[in-house]
């Protein structure tokens, strides 16, 4: 609406969700996650190789195969162009009057 | 006599008699079933503290996944006999009952 937009001329469109970018805190939970699988699908894989029952061998199997496609589908994410996605964003105006600080 | 209120299926024989230090069938979907557990735990916090969408989305479904994995897994424990269930006495059931259906007058919503 212009009249709105007129007088507020200095305040930029909101960025309507939280961007695509790998924050500081995500990568924190994606390490520990990641960690947790691993140790998850090599243990199970372990025990499957040792267990004597067929069904309790299949069961370790699966869900050891399991905690692996987790461990391949977290990986993703970091896989991911954070610079990219920043450089799209509206920067804050304390960010922007740095430079001028300088 | 027997315990009316047990639920359990006859112990798989597979396990040996006497139980040695070693690991056996039984201990390892134990294990895995406490690593399901645990991992559920830990990946709940990482949904609740994703930042983006495609983030919180991809940990909630591997949350759910592995729900779902510990469930067979627990499955497959109560079928092997690994896990007795007991139920509880009516009695107590309808005290429970009579206590919290008591609470109806502190119900905001009509």
């Amino acid at each position: 609406m212009p009249t709105i937009m007129s007088s507020a001329p200095f305040t930029q469109a909101p960025i309507p969700e939280p961007p695509r970018v790998i924050t500081t805190k995500d990568l924190s939970y994606l390490k520990d996650a990641l960690s947790w699988e691993l140790d998850a699908f090599k243990k199970l894989h372990s025990f499957a190789q040792q267990a004597t029952d067929p069904e309790v061998k299949q069961c370790l199997d699966k869900v050891g195969r399991m905690h692996q496609q987790h461990y391949q589908k977290l990986l993703t994410h970091l896989q991911h162009n954070n610079t990219a996605v920043m450089a799209a964003i509206p920067q804050t105006q304390s960010q922007q009057q740095q430079p001028q600080m300088q | 006599m027997p315990n009316q209120n047990q639920i359990a299926n006859p112990q798989s024989a597979q396990l040996p008699q006497v139980k040695g230090p070693q690991m056996n069938d039984r201990d390892y979907m134990n294990d895995c079933l406490t690593t399901c557990k645990y991992l559920a735990d830990s990946l709940n916090v990482a949904v609740w503290e994703a930042s983006h969408q495609q983030l919180h989305q991809d940990f909630l479904q591997i949350l759910n996944e592995t729900h779902q994995s510990q469930r067979e897994a627990y499955e497959l424990m109560f079928r092997k006999g690994w896990y007795k269930l007991e139920a509880a006495e009516q009695q107590k059931l309808q005290q429970t009952y009579q206590q919290f259906s008591g609470y109806s007058t502190q119900f905001p919503y009509h």
